[in-house]
């Protein structure tokens, strides 16, 4: 090992006593990394979370037209003779108004065609009791669990769903009646937005809503396990006609994933900050080290060593404490997320504020998804700037002549 | 005759204090031959530290040249060339303390190169010389003086150089143990035939090596010990 390197660690870590300085240098990057790491996690979690849900209630591919799916089973055909996709199922939503014991609310209706919803989508096991969903026909509709809450409407019970088509046929004087349901189940899936305002009722329900006919308003597709999701896209807007087009799950929920992202980067940017301050904290203790040891600085300089092999020792010290602080920081990071939702659990008991996290999150358990990009940025980012905090010392200890350093005595 | 591993002609050097420019070394001549030990005496501030520094090549002179072993030194190479070519005591030993004995004088070694199993070896036996080869593996904090100042010997001769500058090595010790350094340096350099330039202010001690020069007004003088 060359002896700048063998000197920084020693310098570092020394036998026999505690490194005070090098403990503290540590901890602060190590703090910053864990915070990264954590907060870099749970939004992955967000996001991740997100897309589970989406593709458990809606597929992976949504198939789109301009307007309407004109002919519905020609189409069905077409997509699932597409390489890579497994199962097909049409759909029909938009907003309606429903009213129960003079309570209104402005959900989205979704119709599901029974018949093949379930090879696309695992709405079944989100909905209770279980088993509603085959109780579901043209007159029954599944009420997301906080609708249902607002409405103050339980299982069995009736409500009415206003179409939009009332404004139109009111403009022609025409009285457009409002549709009765009746309630079968519950949705929870534990996110808010979908937990909060969706109606769930058969695809044909939807169509008489809308006056839709047979027509529908696109097609959710869920694909092989494996198959490249983008591929398989390419594939359906080759083959569909000019009019369809095929989104990605992504693409459908760009704006919200974009976001997520920007909350994401924002929250690193800010975060990152402490990393920062800790590299102050490394590059003030090494500063105080060159002070300290201008006399030890100067016998290296009389030994034969170089200013640059002196500016290395300094440098190699502020990397060593950069890669110990990411390693410990990361290890304090995945250990807090492992126990993640003990903490809130435990914060939101001592504050007797179970309700206030999920009526203000997304979710009821605090989500966690680490993306190895994330973990590497974090952790080039805190082992450069870690590094980068060592040059003005590396510089200062170079820069002292070997003549007047040992004068220093 | 052997060939000088030192030469030093002409050399003067001044320090500018304030508006005053201070002259220190005004006409310093000098050559050192392999294995010779040389001691040079002088009041305090005479210079004698800034003598040895020009020697070490760690500073320049403002006038004068330097040679080892009849090649100038220039200060951008005296740095490559100081490792393999001289060794140095200083009064306040410069140990580094994070690391014990023996890495200490094996970092001599180090900073020449990656120090193989003769180096390790060499420092086991010097430090044996030395007498403190039980005390290898204590840290600096753990040695008395004289015994720091015993592995910064045994550090100068690591690399086996052609000449070792003591700067007052005795300055910061008992006169007993001052004494047993001083008679262990020269009884080093006479085994290894390395040269020896001894800065120090106790005549007895000066007495010991063959010649004694007095550095005085910025000249350095040849002189009997006792004048």
């Amino acid at each position: 090992m060359p002896w700048y390197l063998y000197l920084a660690l020693k310098q570092l870590f020394p036998t026999g006593r505690f490194p005070f300085f090098t403990a503290i240098s540590v901890m602060g990057v190590a703090l910053g990394v864990m915070v990264l790491t954590i907060v870099t996690s749970v939004m992955g979690g967000f996001g991740y979370e997100i897309r589970r849900m989406i593709v458990e209630t809606e597929g992976e591919v949504t198939v789109r037209p301009v307007s309407l799916v004109e002919d519905v089973p020609a189409t069905l055909a077409k997509i699932r003779a597409v390489p890579g996709v497994v199962a097909a199922s049409p759909y029909a939503k938009g907003p309606v108004m429903v009213m129960s014991q003079g309570i209104p609310a402005f959900p989205v209706f979704r119709g599901l065609d029974l018949d093949s919803v379930n090879a696309v989508t695992n709405l079944a096991r989100f909905v209770s009791p279980v088993g509603a969903m085959d109780d579901l026909d043209d007159d029954s509709i599944i009420l997301s669990s906080q609708l249902a809450q607002t409405l103050g409407v339980r299982l069995g019970d009736a409500v009415e769903i206003y179409s939009p088509l009332l404004i139109e046929k009111l403009k022609s004087d025409e009285i457009f009646l409002p549709r009765p349901f009746r309630v079968v189940g519950q949705l929870y899936v534990g996110h808010q937005q979908l937990d909060s305002s969706m109606v769930y009722g058969t695809l044909r329900a939807a169509q008489e809503i809308y006056g839709l006919g047979h027509r529908a308003h696109g097609v959710n597709l869920r694909l092989a396990r494996g198959a490249s999701e983008s591929t398989v896209v390419a594939r359906l807007n080759a083959a569909l006609p000019g009019d369809l087009h095929a989104y990605l799950w992504m693409e459908s929920w760009a704006d919200f994933l974009w976001v997520l992202n920007l909350e994401k980067s924002i929250n690193f940017f800010l975060l990152l900050f402490i990393v920062i301050i800790a590299a102050f904290s490394v590059m003030s203790s090494l500063l105080i080290s060159v002070v300290r040891k201008t006399r030890e600085i100067g016998l290296l300089g009389a030994l034969g060593a170089s200013p640059r092999q002196v500016a290395l020792c300094f440098c190699a010290q502020a990397f060593v404490i950069g890669v110990t602080g990411t390693g410990i920081g990361l290890a304090l990071g995945f250990g807090v997320l492992a126990i993640r939702n003990e903490i809130v659990h435990g914060l939101t008991n001592l504050l007797q504020r179970q309700g206030t996290l999920q009526q203000f999150y997304q979710f009821t358990d605090l989500p966690s998804h680490t993306l190895p990009s994330d973990l590497v940025v974090t952790v080039v980012a805190a082992i450069v700037i870690s590094t980068l905090a060592g040059l003005l010392p590396a510089w200062r200890a170079a820069k002292l002549k070997p003549v007047e350093a040992l004068r220093g005595e | 005759m052997s060939e000088p591993v030192l030469h030093a002609q002409g050399l003067a050097k001044t320090y500018q204090s304030g508006d005053r420019r201070i002259a220190v070394l005004r006409q310093v001549d000098l050559e050192v031959r392999a294995g010779e030990t040389v001691s040079i005496r002088g009041e305090s501030g005479s210079g004698k530290s800034t003598l040895l520094n020009l020697f070490a090549g760690l500073d320049t002179s403002d006038a004068g040249q330097l040679a080892w072993e009849g090649k100038p030194v220039v200060l951008a190479e005296a740095t490559r060339r100081r490792a393999a070519f001289l060794g140095m005591v200083f009064q306040s030993f410069y140990l580094i303390p994070e690391i014990d004995a023996f890495q200490n004088v094996l970092m001599a070694a180090r900073i020449r190169g990656i120090p193989g199993p003769a180096e390790r070896a060499k420092a086991n036996v010097l430090l044996r010389r030395v007498g403190l080869s039980e005390r290898a593996t204590h840290l600096p904090a753990q040695l008395s003086g004289g015994e720091r100042q015993r592995v910064a010997v045994a550090r100068a001769l690591l690399n086996s150089p052609r000449l070792l500058l003591a700067d007052e090595p005795t300055g910061n010790l008992d006169e007993h143990t001052g004494d047993a350094v001083v008679e262990l340096l020269l009884a080093l350099c006479r085994e290894t035939g390395t040269a020896l330039v001894l800065v120090t202010h106790n005549v007895a001690h000066a007495a010991k090596t063959q010649r004694s020069l007095f550095l005085h007004d910025g000249v350095l003088r040849e002189t009997r010990v006792g004048e």
